[in-house]
């Protein structure tokens, strides 16, 4: 009912644990930025909903990509806001390329960077083929894991290329910005060695960082149950393990099961009490034209098929058949 | 709309404030200093100055629900932000302080003494002001009032709760002071907690389908509990609380219901009102009647 250990934790890192500052810094921030707007509003009612806003998680539709990464709480509510707007591409089976789902991110973060969504997009293809059709489940569960989990893949990448290079795992030093070293495919071994690296002795390392990361970290026990069910296995056969775990996607709390996915009534109610938000975002949104992004007026109707972004190869069958790799490493 | 609020125009010069009386605060000179100069003349920052100190005060488990409850009740509290229309009606002004009341008293855990015991005070401030009455000072009716709120609010079954608000309420005119106030505020919210936990702990021993528990042991439990809190009777000492931890540890309980559960005559169930009431019982017992 009550977690007691936050009575004893000095003030400073209670309010940094539950990033209090970050929202009221923000708050402030948008007070100035809508000046006009508070005099006719009231200063209490403008923070009322702008905590309230944060608690539903709509704090960061449309918002800058620092902001949206900025905390824990606000990547779930951008994972959950994601799948809710665009859920019926789900529905129709759709496939889509990797920049077409980077479109779909940036119609509701404006500057999402395009690294992401690649690194998301290489855990579904197992960094193979990256123009290849991804099936929306496919790559909702991917990029939550590398959305939520940014920071932590990024040490488990330096690690798995340490050990893949065979250094003692016991004095691996973790650089946290070493994106980009896991680029490289891992080389088939040499002499008939087997690919990727040893199972048990990569979770010893894993869950040492999951001990003194400071970021978000999946459940250590549900990364041991995935580490031991098999002897080896390459970064994006972790990776996507991970992705697939429906104990890790309950523990992230953002999304429902995989089953789940399509049918969500409340979701339906929520989409259009958010489109009905849409027409008054459009005269704002013509102050920020966005020469990187496809037109971010073209928003979202509900039950209008995906004309723009129809890809003309339609797939009829369910939209699990996407990759055939996908479905081999299904647990 | 919320959304809409905090779309920032990046980039957008924000135009020049001329309307109302507000100084108008070019955001490109002095951007800095301008805008501090802002949040302070519109009070804002004295606001969130406020509001962090009763976060902190209070800890709540969810800060940022906190904060949004705390500027809404803020909001609600001062007409003069929106709230426009005919100035509320005396029975309105009495639910309204009643709410306010309220809110003081939930906003810190009654086992955060010192937050709770602050709350307790802020509460007694707003009940006492009562209109245009020139005596400041809280009645019994208001009291009770207040007591049945809590309880009804707690989701506690009214007959278990009922025996306590027999036994700390005031007369309808007696003056309550703050003491008896904060006594009666406390005794109240942690009998709901107790309530609650027995309720749980009627859950834990409920057999799967039926609504009810094995009476024999529903009734090792009650005992075990009585023995625990009459071990509190004549000690001050902190050794008290220790033996009454004791007797409520698993082992002793597991002991009590194995041995209830040994006789293998059959008994009759015992329902959850029931096992409650008599929970509650054992508690309003040892609660020092009012007057």
């Amino acid at each position: 009912m009550l977690s007691p250990e936050r009575l004893a934790q000095p003030d400073y890192e209670y309010l940094a644990q539950r990033h209090v500052l970050t929202y009221v810094e923000d708050a402030v921030y948008q007070l100035l930025e809508n000046r006009e707007d508070i005099s006719q509003y009231g200063i209490t009612r403008f923070f009322t909903e702008y905590f309230n806003s944060v608690c539903q998680g709509t704090h960061i539709l449309f918002r800058e990509f620092s902001f949206i990464q900025a905390t824990p709480h606000n990547r779930a509510s951008f994972l959950r806001a994601f799948w809710r707007c665009f859920r019926t591409v789900g529905k129709n089976g759709d496939l889509l390329t990797m920049r077409e789902y980077h479109c779909l991110l940036q119609l509701l973060c404006p500057d999402f960077p395009l690294e992401l969504t690649q690194k998301a997009a290489r855990i579904v293809l197992m960094d193979d083929a990256m123009d290849c059709l991804m099936s929306f489940s496919d790559f909702l569960f991917a990029f939550q894991i590398q959305f939520y989990y940014s920071e932590f893949l990024d040490s488990v990448a330096a690690i798995y290329q340490d050990l893949l290079s065979g250094k003692n795992p016991n004095t691996v030093i973790v650089p946290t910005s070493s994106s980009g070293q896991h680029r490289q495919r891992p080389a088939l071994g040499e002499a008939g060695v087997p690919e990727g690296v040893e199972a048990a002795l990569f979770y010893q390392c894993l869950e040492n960082l999951c001990d003194r990361h400071k970021y978000s970290c999946p459940p250590s026990a549900l990364v041991k149950e995935i580490l031991s069910s098999v002897q080896r296995l390459t970064f994006y056969g972790f990776l996507m393990a991970l992705s697939k775990h429906h104990g890790i996607n309950q523990a992230l709390g953002a999304l429902p099961d995989r089953r789940d996915l399509m049918q969500d009534p409340a979701g339906d109610e929520e989409l259009e009490r958010l489109l009905a938000q849409v027409p008054g975002l459009v005269p704002a949104a013509a102050a920020t034209p966005e020469p990187g992004c496809p037109a971010p007026r073209i928003l979202p109707r509900v039950g209008s098929p995906w004309r723009p972004l129809h890809h003309p190869r339609k797939v009829d069958t369910e939209s699990d058949g996407s990759t055939e790799e996908t479905d081999e490493s299904e647990t | 709309m919320a959304a809409v609020e905090k779309r920032r125009p990046a980039g957008t010069p924000a135009g020049s404030f001329t309307d109302s009386g507000r100084p108008s605060v070019s955001r490109t000179a002095a951007a800095v200093e301008s805008e501090e100069d802002f949040l302070r003349q519109v009070g804002v920052t004295e606001m969130l100055r406020t509001a962090l100190l009763k976060v902190l005060e209070a800890r709540p488990e969810e800060p940022i629900a906190f904060l949004a409850h705390y500027f809404e009740n803020m909001g609600l509290r001062s007409p003069a932000n929106g709230g426009a229309g005919e100035p509320p009606g005396q029975l309105l002004l009495q639910q309204q302080r009643l709410g306010r009341a309220l809110w003081h008293l939930r906003l810190a855990h009654h086992s955060q003494r010192t937050a709770f015991n602050n709350n307790v005070s802020v509460a007694y401030e707003c009940l006492s002001k009562s209109g245009r009455r020139k005596k400041p000072g809280l009645d019994g009716r208001t009291y009770s009032e207040l007591l049945r709120h809590i309880c009804r609010d707690g989701q506690a079954p009214e007959e278990v709760v009922a025996p306590l608000l027999h036994k700390i309420q005031c007369r309808d005119h007696e003056a309550v002071p703050l003491g008896v106030f904060r006594a009666g505020m406390l005794t109240c919210f942690v009998l709901l907690e107790f309530v609650a936990r027995a309720s749980a702990l009627f859950q834990l021993l409920e057999a799967p389908g039926l609504a009810t528990i094995d009476r024999r042991v529903g009734q090792a439990v009650l005992d075990t509990l009585e023995g625990a809190l009459g071990a509190g009777d004549h000690a001050t000492t902190p050794a008290c609380y220790l033996e009454a931890g004791s007797r409520l540890g698993p082992d002793s309980l597991a002991l009590a219901m194995d041995r209830a559960a040994a006789g293998r005559r059959p008994s009759s169930p015992m329902a959850r009102e029931e096992f409650l009431e008599k929970a509650a019982a054992l508690f309003i017992a040892k609660v020092k009647p009012v007057g």
